[in-house]
Formats: structure tokens, C-alpha cells, sequence
């Protein structure tokens, strides 16, 4: 590792080289009732600079397979399947030694709650200095970790002197910015964003959106948003999986995925999400309550809720087929999910 | 107001016409409120026991208790059917057990079989010899199963049975026990959740009160107050309690009822019209009654450990427990006599310690069943 | 019923009287300096605010964490006593001021006002079953004999589709899903008939899927009941669907106030303006019109007399910094805005679109 790793200058992007493959990744949480199936083979692909997004809700595996892809699951998760390659690299082979060392180097994250991210007795500078010095010991004297910090701080946004303030000094908003300056410390290609904008105000949260988005673009990072919020997910993302009960129901092109969400799911979350622009549609709710995953639907796991549901979608779990585009759906009958646009008045 | 008229008679009809659904609750639907109630009491007893059964360690401690309440029971009967109170009495029994001792040169090695020349001249006649075996009536006996009255765990040095004490003992513990651990769960709910739902003065002064219970040293003060005066077990458990609740579990529970007080179902029930009482007595007490019951638990525990220290020291006007049990033989000089006299030390200061220990590691079995945090996955 | 029918409905004739008449309410908390020390400095939580709701009309009361909508909503069901201004509540015999009331008016009052808060894990005593939450005001209020409040409760299941109502009745809120609780909330609310209700955030807790279906079950239930909402919340896309009028506020002012399709397609504030350019669409081929403001919320402590949001404005100018806050004036049907430089504002976004 050489120090000209860690500029913050441009970083060279091939868009057509994959940084980050999931491949059928099948994880379980073993509990005392039984065996959770949290992910169910997910399987996606992120390319050098591209940010994607993985939606759905409470409980539909999404954080799950963040933490997967830091190593950072509990005790008593089990890896069953699948593979997650990092520059080809598998992670779920790496010691938890040889983990640690990639965490913030290659792989970092920004989580939801800011200020649990901080240790409140600690400068914030100084807490960043230490991430520093875990990944690059001896690379930087004292003066270069300084210059290194206040242009990380000035990256998104924040004057130099808050380096010496503690996490209580912050408001929300930057509370989140200086994690993300944390998060871009150590020079890494993939950043891990777990509902990044949750306890935000709406002001705030778009502030910082575009901030990522920024950095995303001038650094050449890429980025796994995670969320519950549809619309933070358009904003920021080019590519777009949707996550229903530990299932990975539909993937693609972000603008392909709102115009035409293909999956009944998708398509009636679509529906079912207020927007303050364009016509007022009927609102339609979901019926229903998310499955148990301890004992989940047999065939396709939305089947129970689905108004598109046959018989063969009770028995059949249907694979992320590609219907043209990169625009893959997991439905026995999505040509028979109408169109969104037909249904706005 | 359009609470509808139907009355209570009718109410069984008009519910009986729906669907099947989860069977738990379907039984309730045609009984009177407080038989429902009755069950859904018995369900969640039965789902705490499920979990406090999953640890091992309360499940122990369970056991020792249980073990020391057969003791407790134990007595009263042994005295009714097999034990004839003139010798086995606690405190006004008598039994001077025959032995059979070697005399020795000097001064004996063992001195539950061996005696010197000397005092067995002095207590038989001078004429005994070196070598020769005597019986001699001798308290404190060690234990043993012979004789038309045994003695099982021996006789104290005034020549009462040990085994009568100590189950007799275990009684006036467990009363103690209880009389202080709820005199203290009653003052420390009522004082926290007082303290915490009104705040302001009220919190202020009751919170200044705790403090100056908690800089006093309890033991120093139960010393002179017994000292002072004549002490029996009531007055002694709810001393207990009562610094205790005004003290330290006092604060706990506080902190606990600061946790519900900013919970909105409390300010639901003050939209709802509900008076301070109300949401004190419902809403607040309730859900630090758990937390109040772990505490009970080392409330007892403190409450024996205190007795038996004062007991120990000849200030108790009681007429048994395990303090005076330890106290008797230390008055009569036989403390620091080592393992020989192991009988009038050992049953006593055992029984303190594992009793202490259950309620202990019940309390602790009681604290994960209350904070899931703890529980293990 | 649907959401998208509720506002579509015309909202009371402005002939009747409002349900709510608010004047200048004020909450003013003391800044602690110490036990024996006079407090000198006050949070000026909410600062004089004056609105009206007319019988069956949901209002929306939108801003950002700290901006007093939460202390409004608080103050009008009397969890919390107004430092100043008076609450005018009209309701069939009713009528009085309850800014003040204390003791047995005060209980009398809630006969006829409720509450719905955010967190459905939080609002239900996890010790008591769903009978004893939702028949909670009867007992308090003593209406009826349990018989009579059971019947009433499971009158009150039925209504917002929990059913069978017998199964729901003797559960534990922990054996309940969150958005089964907050229909637990919505009935515990319902079970008086008030004329007014208070929902703090109802839905924000919830997943999407589920939300769309509270709010539904909500707007139906007051045109059905005639109830009116103060409805709370930081989301103007849910205040979209379940209000008639919109009110944004800004550092314990409202700086705008009116129907809520004006407010949304014709913001005049230049705050309401940046906070409906920063909520994220739900569709990336919208491009938005941005009103970027700079900084975060401040805490307003003894705040100075000029506007609330002088700070944080790109369009402040001279006559912001030499007046006291701007008084809300009438800007289009029933639009009022509280902005010396409304026309400025309009002209000069106008003239950057081109």
C-alpha cells in the first residue's frame, strides 16, 4: 500500500469490470425455534464507479446481506451457500484476521445512527486517526494524517476544525458527513451504506445524498446503498434490487426497474409509495403481513400476497430470469404485471 | 356516547357467530372477564417459568431453596412424630451423650477419641490409667447414629442437637427472609415509581432520604439499635426492609420507572383522562414489579446474611438461628478449635451460605428471564 | 374508501364555525440554570402560532425534527400546559377555551380529544392486554360496565379490520405485528368518538406496504366519524394524502399555511420551497427545481425578533434584518405566507427558469 492510494484524487473506473459479485449467497440465522432463512440466494454484480441499491422492507434479508459483505454478522448466523468476490477475491474464505485488514481498506461502510458510530469521549479527528493508523502504520507521520483528515473533512464538506471537536459538537447532518469522511479514511473502492439517511431531515438527508453522490462520481467509488426508502434509491443509484423475505425478486437498470417494475412486488410497492410530484395515483396497499422466514411460503415466497398468484407459483420458487436490458425479475408471470404508467390519474 | 347496550348476557351470542381462529383466544370468548384473566395470568407465569427453567444455574439455586423449604417444613413434624422434645428441643433440650475415649499422655491429638490423663482423672477417678479406655457423657458429642437417641449431626456444647437446630433455624430464616425482602419490594416500588412519575419535589426529597440511607452503614446502625433495644424477628425484618427500600433498590427501581415514564403509553392514558393514581397503579408499577422481584431475591439473601452476623454477636432476642448456632460455640471457645469441633460450625455457617447462594442465583436466573439482553441466543 | 378520495372532498363550509380555534399559542420552555437561579433564557419551542380546524378536516402540520410541530400537537390534548394563547375548542354543546383548564375540566376535555403516536412498540403497555388498551378511556371515564366496554371494543376491532375481533381481544401487543398495533392505536383513539384527533407521525414507523393501509384506514374512519386530524409529520408526501390543508413550520413559527394541492404545486416560503425540493422522488426521470438551503436546524433559544429563517434563506435582503418576524398574509384561496419577499421570490425564480 503506497500513499498515493489514499488521495482523494479520481480513481481509474472500467465500468465494464465487476468490483463486487454476490453469487447465490444463502445465509441463515440459527435461533432456538429453528433455522431463519434470512438471504435466499442473492445474486448480483456491482461494477467499478456504479452505485446499486438493494430496497425492500423491515426484515426482507437487505441488511443482512450488508453485514455479509463486511463479515459483520452476529454469532449466530450461518453461511449455507454462495460466494461473495471482491476483485475476484472470495470474502467468506478470508481468516477473520485477513477480514479485518480489508475492512475500511477495501470495503467501509456508513450506518444508519450516526452518533453510534462515534465514541463520544474521543475527538473526532482523533478516532479517525486511529482508523489510520490500524490500516497504515508508519505510512504517514503525524502532519500527513493531519493534511490527509482536513482534506477528507473538506471532501465532504466540513471545515478543518471540526476535526477537533467531539461527536456531541455535530449536529445530525454532520455527525453523518464526518462518517463518511471516516468511511473514505482508508482509501477504499466499495463503500456499504445502510440506510445512510434514515434519522435525517428531509433538507439534511438530500444534502447528504448529494454529497455521496459526489464523491461517488469524483472518486470513482462504488457504493451499495441500503434502504427502505424507494425514492432515496432512485436518486442515487443506477442499478436497483429489490429484496422481499430473504428473495432478491427483481434487479436492474434503476430507471428501467420504476418505469416497468416488472415484479408484482415491486410493482405494488411502486403503488403504494406517496410521491409529492406528478399526479396523485391511488395509493394501492399491499394485503397481507410479511411471511415467518422460520417456516416461509413454499414455492415463490410472495405467492401468498401476490394478486398475480396461480398454482404453480405456490409450488415453483422461480429464478431471476433476465427479460432483456440487465433487467432481471423472479415471477412466473411477469408479463402479466400491468403497467405502472396506465394507472396514474 | 354510543357504548352499545347489549348486555352482558347477550355478549356470548354476539361473539359466538365468528370463526375459529387461534384456539388460546377462542377459549376466552364466552367467560367472565376475570377467569380470562386468571388464564392469561397462568400463561405467562407458565411462559416465565418455560425460560427461567432454561437456566441452569436458577434451576439450581431453585433446588436449594426447595431443599432448605423441605428442611424448614421438616421440623415440625420430626418434633410431633419421632422426636421427643425433653432431648431434642432447640433450646430447651438435653441429651448428654456417652463416649467411649483412649486415654492419653499429654494432650490428646484427637479429641473426639482421645482424652488426657488429667481430666480424665479429674472427671472419673484418679485411678485411670494411660491406655485404657473410658466412657464418659460428653457435650458437644459428634455426630453419630448410635444410642436409643441419635444424634445425627451431634450436640452443641449445652448438649442439644445440632440437626434440631439447624431445621428449626431454617423456619425463622426464611420468615425473616420473606418479612424483609417485602417490606423492602413494597417501599422501593411505591418510593420509585413515586419518585420517577411526579419528579420535581416530591423526587427531590425522596431521593435526598435514600441518600441518607445509603451513607449510612447498615450494620453499624442494626448493631446499636439492637444494642439499644430488644430485637425480635419482625421488628429485625422490617428494619431491614426498610432501609433497604428507602435505599439503594429504591434508586433502582426509580431508574426503571423513569424507563416507562417516557414511554407514550403513558401519555396515551393521560390523553384518555387517566389520573395520576391511575397511571402510577396501571401502567407504571406493573412493568416495575419484575425488576422489583429480582431484587426481593437479593433482598433475602442480604436480610439472612444481616441476621445471622447480628445473631452472631449475641444481640438478637431470638430464640434460635444459625448466628446464635455459631455464636454458642464460639461463647464457648470452640471457634478456633479448627476441623475437631467441625459440627458446631459447619451445619450453621453451610446452611447460611447455600441459602444465601439460592436466592442468589435464583435472582440471577430471574434477572435473564426479565432483561432479554441477557438472555443467550 | 381510498386515501385519494378523502382531500378530493370539499372541505367545511367556511359558514360553520372551526372545531379548533388556536390564537397566538405560545411554549416557551425554561433553559435550566441551576436549582435556586431564575431561568433567563427560554426555548422558544412554539412562538405565537394561531390556526383553525373546521369539523372533519385533517390538517397537516409538516417541518423538520425541532420546529414545534410535535409541542403543538402536545399542547392541544393538554399533555403539555401553553405558556400563552388560547386553544378555542367548539364541539356540539362545548365551547371554551382549554388552553388553561386544569383537574376535572381537563378530563371532561379529553372526553372529546385523542392521541396516535409515532411508535406502535412504544404506545401499548406491553403488561396489558389489547381489551384493557383499547378500553382504557371508558374505564378512566367510567362509561359503561365491562360487558358493555368489551362489546364496544370489539365493535372498535372490527372497524379497523382486525378480525376475528375475539381473537385480537385478550392478545399482548408484543404478539401483535406493528402495523396490527397501530390499528390497536387507531381504535384506542376512536373508542370515546372524539371530534378531534392528535397523530404524531402514525405511520413513520411502518413499512410502506403496511403505512398505505393505516393512513387509509384513518382517513376513512374520520369522514366516516367526522373526526378532524391534527396530523403531524416530517413526510409531506403522506400529508399529501391525508390532509386538506397543509401548515409548514420553521423554528416554532408557522411560515405557511393553506390547501394542500396549493401548497405543493405553488410553495411561496422560500423554506417550504427547499423542503419540497429535497424530498427524494420516488422516479428518477423527474428532474426537480432546487431551492438549495445552506446548514441545519438551530435551537431556538431566545431567538431575536427578526425572521425565523433569516439565517438559512437565499433571498434574505435588507428589509428581513430591519422588521420582526413577517405576519402570515393571504397569497392566493386561502394561502397564507409568512414572507416580506414573496414577490421578489416568484420573480426571481422565475427569471432563473427562464
Amino acid at each position: 500500500m503506497t500513499l498515493s492510494q489514499l488521495s482523494l484524487e479520481a480513481r481509474q473506473v472500467d465500468p465494464s469490470l465487476p468490483l463486487l459479485e454476490v453469487d447465490q449467497l444463502v445465509m441463515h440465522y440459527k435461533i432456538k425455534a429453528g433455522s431463519v432463512s434470512a438471504v435466499d440466494n442473492v445474486t448480483f454484480t456491482l461494477h467499478q464507479g456504479e452505485a446499486i441499491g438493494l430496497v425492500g422492507e423491515s426484515g426482507c434479508g437487505k441488511t443482512s446481506v450488508a453485514l455479509s459483505l463486511l463479515r459483520l454478522l452476529p454469532q449466530n448466523a450461518q453461511h449455507i451457500s454462495g460466494e461473495i468476490r471482491l476483485n475476484g477475491e472470495n470474502l467468506l474464505w478470508l481468516s477473520a484476521e485477513e477480514m479485518r485488514q480489508r475492512r475500511w481498506k477495501d470495503i467501509a461502510m456508513v450506518f444508519q445512527g450516526a452518533m453510534n458510530s462515534w465514541n463520544p469521549v474521543y475527538r473526532v479527528g482523533d478516532q479517525i486517526r486511529e482508523a489510520l493508523d490500524t490500516h497504515y502504520r508508519g505510512v504517514m507521520t503525524y502532519a500527513e494524517q493531519r493534511a490527509h483528515m482536513e482534506k477528507l473533512f473538506a471532501a465532504v464538506g466540513l471545515p478543518a476544525d471540526m476535526l477537533d471537536r467531539y461527536p456531541h459538537e455535530f449536529s445530525g447532518g454532520m455527525r453523518q458527513r464526518a462518517v463518511i469522511a471516516m468511511a473514505l479514511s482508508c482509501g477504499p473502492q466499495l463503500i456499504i451504506a445502510d440506510e445512510p439517511t434514515t434519522a435525517l431531515d428531509v433538507i439534511v438527508q438530500d444534502q447528504i445524498l448529494k454529497e455521496l453522490k459526489r464523491i461517488q462520481a469524483d472518486l470513482g467509488m462504488s457504493i451499495v446503498y441500503i434502504s427502505h426508502d424507494i425514492a432515496v434509491i432512485a436518486e442515487v443509484t443506477d442499478s436497483l434490487g429489490v429484496m422481499y423475505a430473504g428473495n432478491l425478486v427483481e434487479y436492474g437498470p434503476t430507471a428501467d426497474v420504476f418505469a416497468r417494475p416488472r415484479h408484482p412486488y415491486a410493482y405494488l410497492l411502486l403503488r403504494s409509495t406517496p410521491s409529492i410530484t406528478g399526479p396523485r395515483r391511488k395509493l394501492a396497499p399491499l394485503q397481507g403481513e410479511p411471511p415467518d422466514l422460520l417456516n416461509p411460503p413454499t414455492g415463490c415466497r410472495f405467492h401468498p400476497r401476490c394478486p398475480f398468484a396461480t398454482e404453480r407459483c405456490a409450488v415453483e420458487n422461480p429464478p431471476l430470469e433476465d427479460i432483456g436490458g440487465g433487467h432481471k425479475v423472479a415471477c412466473w408471470h411477469w408479463d402479466q404485471v400491468p403497467e405502472l404508467e396506465g394507472l396514474q390519474r | 356516547m354510543t357504548t352499545t347496550k347489549d348486555q352482558g348476557a347477550d355478549h356470548g351470542a354476539a361473539t359466538g357467530a365468528v370463526a375459529a381462529g387461534s384456539p388460546a383466544s377462542d377459549a376466552f370468548a364466552h367467560q367472565p372477564l376475570w377467569k380470562v384473566r386468571l388464564a392469561l395470568w397462568r400463561r405467562s407465569l407458565g411462559k416465565t417459568w418455560g425460560l427461567f427453567r432454561e437456566n441452569k444455574m436458577g434451576m439450581f439455586g431453585l433446588g436449594l431453596i426447595l431443599l432448605f423449604a423441605c428442611m424448614a417444613i421438616a421440623h415440625p413434624i420430626l418434633m410431633a412424630t419421632v422426636w421427643d422434645p425433653k432431648i431434642y428441643d432447640p433450646v430447651t433440650g438435653y441429651s448428654a451423650v456417652e463416649l467411649q475415649f483412649v486415654i492419653v499422655e499429654g494432650e490428646p491429638t484427637d479429641p473426639s477419641t482421645q482424652i488426657s490423663l488429667q481430666e480424665a482423672r479429674l472427671r472419673l477417678n484418679p485411678t485411670v490409667k494411660v491406655g485404657q479406655t473410658v466412657t464418659i457423657p460428653v457435650q458437644p458429642a459428634p455426630p453419630s447414629l448410635k444410642g436409643p437417641n441419635p444424634h445425627l449431626l451431634g450436640t452443641d456444647p449445652q448438649g442439644r442437637d445440632i440437626l434440631s437446630q439447624l431445621l428449626y433455624s431454617t423456619r425463622a430464616a426464611f420468615f425473616l427472609g420473606a418479612v424483609a425482602a417485602l417490606t423492602t419490594v413494597l417501599i422501593a416500588t411505591t418510593v420509585g415509581s413515586i419518585a420517577a412519575y411526579f419528579g420535581g419535589f416530591i423526587d427531590g426529597s425522596l431521593m435526598r432520604l435514600s441518600d441518607l440511607i445509603l451513607l449510612m452503614p447498615l450494620l453499624p446502625v442494626l448493631i446499636l439499635v439492637s444494642a439499644l433495644f430488644e430485637i425480635n424477628m419482625v421488628m429485625l425484618g422490617l428494619m431491614i426492609g426498610v432501609l433497604g427500600g428507602f435505599g439503594g433498590v429504591a434508586i433502582v427501581l426509580k431508574a426503571q420507572a423513569l424507563s416507562v415514564k417516557v414511554k407514550s403509553y403513558i401519555d396515551a392514558a393521560r390523553v384518555a383522562g387517566g389520573t395520576h393514581w391511575h397511571i402510577v397503579l396501571r401502567h407504571i408499577i406493573p412493568n416495575v414489579l419484575p425488576l422489583s422481584f429480582l431484587y426481593m431475591m437479593f433482598g433475602v439473601t442480604e436480610a439472612i446474611a444481616i441476621e445471622a452476623t447480628l445473631s452472631f454477636f449475641g444481640l438478637l432476642n431470638v430464640p434460635m438461628t444459625w448466628g446464635i448456632m455459631i455464636n454458642t460455640a464460639q461463647n464457648n471457645g470452640y471457634l478456633l478449635s479448627g476441623t475437631s469441633y467441625w459440627w458446631l460450625l459447619f451445619p450453621a455457617g453451610l446452611a447460611v451460605t447455600f441459602l444465601c447462594f439460592g436466592f442468589f442465583l435464583v435472582g440471577r436466573g430471574m434477572d435473564e428471564v426479565i432483561n432479554p439482553r441477557l438472555r443467550a441466543r | 374508501m381510498t386515501v385519494a378520495d378523502r382531500s378530493m372532498a370539499p372541505s367545511a363550509p367556511s359558514s360553520e364555525l372551526p372545531l379548533l380555534d388556536i390564537v397566538d399559542l405560545q411554549m416557551h420552555f425554561p433553559v435550566s440554570r441551576g436549582l435556586f437561579r431564575a431561568p433567563t433564557e427560554f426555548v422558544h419551542a412554539v412562538d405565537g402560532i394561531s390556526f383553525e380546524i373546521a369539523p372533519g378536516e385533517s390538517l397537516g402540520l409538516v417541518g423538520e425534527s425541532g420546529c414545534g410541530k410535535s409541542t403543538t400537537g402536545r399542547m392541544l390534548v393538554k399533555l403539555l400546559e401553553p405558556t400563552g394563547g388560547s386553544i378555542m375548542f367548539r364541539d356540539r354543546d362545548y365551547e371554551r377555551d382549554v388552553a388553561h383548564i386544569k383537574g376535572k375540566e381537563t378530563k371532561e376535555f379529553r372526553r372529546r380529544v385523542q392521541m396516535i403516536f409515532q411508535d406502535p412498540y412504544e404506545s401499548m403497555n406491553p403488561r396489558r392486554t389489547i381489551f384493557d388498551t383499547v378500553s382504557e378511556p371508558l374505564a378512566v371515564q367510567k362509561v359503561g360496565n365491562v360487558p358493555e366496554r368489551e362489546q364496544r371494543v370489539l365493535e372498535l376491532l372490527r372497524l379497523v379490520g382486525l378480525t376475528p375481533a375475539e381473537n385480537f381481544l385478550f392478545r399482548y401487543p408484543h404478539e401483535l405485528s406493528g402495523g396490527q398495533r397501530q390499528r390497536v392505536a387507531v381504535a384506542r383513539a376512536l373508542v370515546m368518538n372524539p371530534s378531534f384527533i392528535v397523530a404524531d407521525e402514525p405511520t413513520s414507523m411502518l413499512d410502506v406496504s403496511i403505512r398505505i393501509s393505516v393512513m387509509e384506514l384513518m382517513a376513512g374512519l374520520a369522514r366516516e366519524f367526522q373526526v378532524s386530524y391534527l396530523y403531524i409529520t416530517h413526510d409531506l408526501a403522506v400529508a399529501r394524502y391525508m390532509c386538506d390543508r397543509i401548515a409548514v413550520m420553521y423554528l416554532g413559527k408557522i411560515v405557511e399555511i393553506g390547501p394542500t394541492e396549493e401548497i405543493l404545486s405553488r410553495p411561496q416560503h422560500p423554506y417550504t420551497r427547499a423542503l419540497l425540493s429535497a424530498v427524494p422522488v420516488p422516479d428518477p426521470s423527474q428532474k426537480r427545481t432546487a431551492v438549495e438551503i445552506k446548514g441545519g436546524v438551530s435551537k431556538p433559544v431566545n431567538p431575536p425578533p427578526e425572521c425565523r429563517f433569516i439565517e438559512r434563506c437565499p433571498f434574505a435582503a435588507e428589509v428581513c434584518r430591519t422588521n420582526p418576524h413577517p405576519p402570515l398574509e393571504l397569497r392566493g384561496d386561502r394561502h397564507y405566507v409568512a414572507c416580506y419577499r414573496v414577490d421578489e421570490i416568484n420573480a426571481a425564480i422565475a427569471a432563473a427558469a427562464g
